[in-house]
């Protein structure tokens, strides 16, 4: 079984800082492996335990972001596909079409994983538009993945319900972080990752942009706070006192 | 990650620090970002696969067996060996750092280790090549747990008066005699046990099972309770000719040799054990409130902040540096004796003023004073405190001119 | 291209949410709102500039279905804009639906606007640390975020049909059923007590429980509770990848305050936190804060609360 899994470097959100005018200063900031992608890359790693085969991670990113490429290696993948191009610069339709071209160059492929969204900016977009420009049965927010032969039975998890799929082989998910817990990569696999081949690719080159008017960032700024940061001191009793006439005069306890 | 105090959520901190980076640009320069990857990552499997369950180790409600395979499994024995032998031919800092990991972590996991790691690196420097063939692998992969069997009932660590003997005997050594304080005893595929022959003390491997090989109870201890202590009772144990380490006579020697090295981990060890007293007090003392305010805002409390910090990253220095000598491949005996003596003190130092800013519930907290407990074997073990300032006078006045 | 903003969602209540935000963006202009319904229309929906009833499909229930139906109508109609309710099914349809038109998508969006060359909007990044402003020339398509639009509550006006065709999909649904039985409704609970790791131990969730329900509100909490301790089913999830609430007052006991969990509250009316590190970061998202053992102050609280009857 052939296993595409799709990773981000993004933006280390816990790190971010923000300038004095609010902006998020994103030159220069911490990355790191999109959280939800590690679930992806087990997922992987675990139906190619099932079936054998091979996992290639396909990442669009720049030179600097090879370290989150190398850490799906770590983790156990074959081998990794990175397609150059700013993932800032680039929206979601773009970075679709730049990992369904190199998906379609690296292919074929019987899975494609995604995680549920970037833990930077989570549109949650890429999965289900690759899976589209892939042409294959796509299912979204699997919290379960099993292939049969030539059919996969998933689980999706939807807000209020679950829904069980039968989906032919090949096909496209996205997996919701509760599918699975990834697993750490031992410092053999980490120093040896940095030996598995990955292939580099332009994305202008591999995916043109024709006449396509991608969705763009105007400006950004730091969520505005209005909360009042009222510390209420005293003994449990009176704290909790304080706190229930604060709310009452709110009108925010119902009766 | 969460720390629990007594069950209260505390702190969220990375057992690799900023710090440990900064420090390991530092000491290891040109390569100072792959091993702070490497070390990140099994700071961050520390944090969530061991650090959760050292309570249970502590309580004895769990073996120690399961998490310490897990650390095995990631590979932490293999790093300072050579990739011929199955390691992963890193610097001994990047040993010593990992094992302070494990000592935030868990100390019993550490204390475990470490000792095995100290077997493996007597088999490596003074084993000869079909002992490094047969054993280093399995040890450093974790397959085969190995226990250094040195100290005597009567002798301590003093190898020149051991009372265990061993007498070759038709291309066999038959070994009488009996080992006290002995972690992984029990547990270990394999013992480096020393004994004396006509030649004097020797060093030899022995391998379990052996209808010779027998333990005592476990024994009792303060602290480091994940870990299974117990005497080790030889009682005519033969052991091929074969598995003689190096030569006859040289024992006392190698056991020393040994003991330098694993007594830097022992100082990275106790650093991570006053790293993890100290971060549970820092937070305890942010949010604990009296007299209308943090205890963090006292004057006093303050100045005991400062000092754990200060004397933490003072241990963690030493180690360090003695790794570093230790790598030049120079004589670093009084380094790391300067590391474990002031290490070992100052880890207990810290968790005691660990459990002082915890007050009542310091002394009451399984969680909280165990890690005084822990520490408190080692300014004992691998060579007391009083010993070892015997050691690095000798050698620092052998030095001066 | 004319100014026609089409609204969908497979939810009704959040249809009539999409429609609102449709009605905020042709605001002022010549253009109209049309509510697009698959295959069934539904009684609930409302559509003041009438409803656009696509046949061919046999149902809603899948997004790739919906996003063909909708491409093909979208083909023929032109719309300048498709908006679709962020739900898990509508960012599908609606990723999809972008994909085979070939045109810009934005995720998530709240305060949209348009002046008739794009479509503008905002959206929570980085964990909600930032707001970032988004634009997509016209023709677009949008998930607009659950909850950020008052539900349209004027009458429906009236319904055009538009044969699609038939859409087959490749896969099999071979069940749906709605999660655990008694489900916490937190997105319309106004009071929300939400437990994180101060909580000690499963059976203490019961004082929490107690307390939800006696100030009539429903019980979250923070991932680790549901996922890495499994004390509480995932539909009491709240943050960037469970549930995001809005409630008239959030009530987080022992939660650090970590982004992925803040980002799926920060939008409640009222913040309360109780929490023994006083430098905890869901203070900085708190109205009001007391550093405390919750097994004092949960207590208190519910002391103080019958005092006040």
């Amino acid at each position: 079984m052939r296993i595409a899994v799709c990773v981000k470097h993004s933006v280390d959100e816990t790190e971010l800082k923000l300038d004095p005018s609010g902006r998020p200063q994103l030159a220069g900031a911490a990355g790191k492996m999109s959280t939800f992608d590690k679930n992806a890359v087990e997922e992987g790693l675990r139906l190619k335990a099932a079936h054998t085969g091979e996992v290639v991670i396909f990442m669009v990113g720049t030179p600097a972001s090879k370290k989150t490429l190398k850490e799906a290696l770590a983790m156990g993948a074959d081998r990794g596909a990175l397609v150059l191009a700013d993932p800032l610069a680039v929206d979601s339709l773009r970075t679709a079409d730049m990992l369904a071209a190199a998906i379609r160059k690296g292919g074929p492929f019987d899975v494609v994983l995604c995680s549920e969204g970037s833990s930077d900016t989570y549109s949650g977009q890429v999965p289900p538009m690759l899976g589209e420009l892939l042409g294959v049965p796509y299912a979204g927010y699997a919290r379960k993945v099993v292939v049969n032969g030539q059919t996969a039975r998933i689980e999706r998890s939807l807000e209020d319900s679950v829904e069980i799929l039968d989906v032919p082989v090949p096909f496209a998910a996205s997996v919701v972080s509760e599918i699975n817990e990834p697993r750490y990569p031992t410092l053999i696999q980490i120093m040896q990752a940095g030996k598995k081949p990955v292939e580099e690719m332009d994305g202008e080159e591999l995916a043109p942009p024709g006449a396509y008017r991608q969705a763009s960032v105007v400006s950004m700024s730091a969520q505005p706070s209005t909360r009042k940061h009222v510390m209420i001191e005293g003994s449990p009793d009176e704290a909790a006192a304080k706190l229930v006439d604060a709310l009452m005069k709110e009108g925010v306890l119902s009766k | 990650m969460t720390h629990k105090i007594g069950g209260r959520q505390s702190l969220v901190l990375a057992i690799y620090s900023a710090e440990h980076r900064r420090l390991m640009e530092i000491f290891q320069p040109t390569r100072h970002l792959d091993y702070s990857e490497l070390l990140a990552s099994l700071g961050a499997f520390m944090e969530k696969e061991i650090l959760p369950i050292s309570p249970k180790l502590d309580a004895g409600e769990i073996s120690i067996k399961g998490p310490r395979k897990a650390v095995f499994d990631q590979g932490i024995s293999s790093i300072p060996f050579p990739t011929e032998y199955g390691g992963l031919g890193l610097p001994f800092s990047v040993f010593a750092t990992a094992v302070e990991l494990l000592g935030t972590a868990d100390a019993s996991i550490a204390l475990s280790v470490e000792i095995h790691n100290g077997v493996a690196e007597g088999i490596f420097r003074f084993g000869n090549e079909g002992q490094k063939r047969k054993h280093l692998e399995g040890i450093i992969s974790g397959k085969a747990l190995a226990s250094f069997a040195l100290t005597e009932p009567a002798s301590g660590s003093d190898a020149g008066t051991m009372a265990t003997t061993a007498e070759l005997k038709a291309g066999e050594y038959v070994i009488n005699g009996s080992k006290m304080f002995i972690t992984n005893a029990g547990e270990a595929d394999l013992y480096l046990v020393f004994a004396r022959t006509r030649k004097g003390p020797s060093c030899f491997i022995l391998e379990a099972p052996n209808p010779g090989l027998k333990f005592g109870g476990e024994l009792k201890k303060l602290g480091m309770k994940g870990s299974k202590t117990s005497e080790v009772i030889l009682s005519d144990c033969h052991v091929p000719e074969d598995n003689l380490v190096g030569e006859e006579g040289r024992g006392a020697d190698y056991a020393k040799e040994i003991l330098h090295g694993a007594r830097i981990s022992v100082a990275a060890m106790n650093v991570g054990i006053a790293q993890i007293a100290y971060d549970k007090a820092l937070a305890y003392a942010k949010s604990r409130r009296a007299f209308g305010k943090s205890i963090s805002d006292f004057q006093l409390i303050r100045e005991k902040v400062a000092d754990m910090k200060t004397e933490i990253n003072a241990g963690r220095l030493l180690y360090l540096y003695a790794s570093a000598v230790k790598e030049s491949g120079g004589d670093f005996s009084s380094e790391a004796s300067q590391a474990k003596v002031f290490a070992t003190e100052m880890s207990l130092r810290v968790c005691d003023e660990a459990i002082q800013v915890h007050g009542g519930y310091g002394y009451t907290t399984d969680d909280l004073h165990r890690h005084w407990r822990d520490a408190r074997l080692l300014t004992i073990g691998e060579g007391t405190s009083e010993v070892l300032r015997l050691l690095i006078a000798r050698r620092e006045l052998a030095r001066s001119p | 291209m004319n100014h026609v903003v089409w609204a969908y969602s497979e939810n009704e209540g959040v249809s009539n949410e999409v429609a609102s935000a449709a009605t905020d963006i042709v605001k002022g202009s010549p253009g109209e709102v049309v509510v697009v319904e698959i295959a069934q229309p539904r009684a609930g929906i409302r559509a003041p500039g009438g409803r656009l009833l696509l046949k061919g499909p046999s149902s809603a229930d899948s997004p790739g279905v919906v996003a063909e139906a909708l491409y093909r109508a979208a083909k023929e109609l032109q719309p300048a804009a498709v908006l679709v309710g962020a739900t898990r099914n509508g960012r599908e349809t609606a990723s999809r639906l972008a994909a085979k038109l070939r045109v810009g998508c934005m995720s998530e969006i709240y305060n949209l606007s348009s002046d008739g060359q794009s479509l503008l909007g905002e959206r929570n990044v980085f964990a909600g640390k930032v707001v970032a402003k988004v634009t997509c020339a016209l023709p677009a398509v949008a998930t607009v975020k659950v909850g950020s639009y008052p539900r349209m509550e004027s009458a429906p006006g009236g319904t055009r049909e538009l044969d699609v065709g038939g859409v087959d999909s490749p896969i099999r649904v071979a069940s749906r059923e709605k999660k655990a039985v008694g489900a916490v409704d937190l997105k319309s609970a106004k009071v929300i007590v939400s437990a994180g790791r101060g909580v000690k131990k499963k059976e203490d969730l019961a004082m929490l429980e107690d307390l939800a329900r006696e100030m009539h509100g429903a019980l979250g909490c923070s991932r680790p509770l549901s996922s890495d301790l499994g004390w509480l089913p995932e539909e009491h999830h709240i943050g960037l990848t469970g549930v995001s609430v809005k409630p008239d007052l959030y009530l987080a006991v022992g939660i650090s305050g970590q982004l992925q969990h803040t980002a799926g509250m920060k939008d409640s009316k009222v913040v309360a936190s109780i929490n023994t590190d006083k430098d905890a970061p869901m203070f900085q998202a708190s109205d009001y804060g007391i550093v405390g053992d919750l097994y004092q102050v949960v207590p208190a609280l519910r002391r103080a609360l019958s005092a006040h009857g």
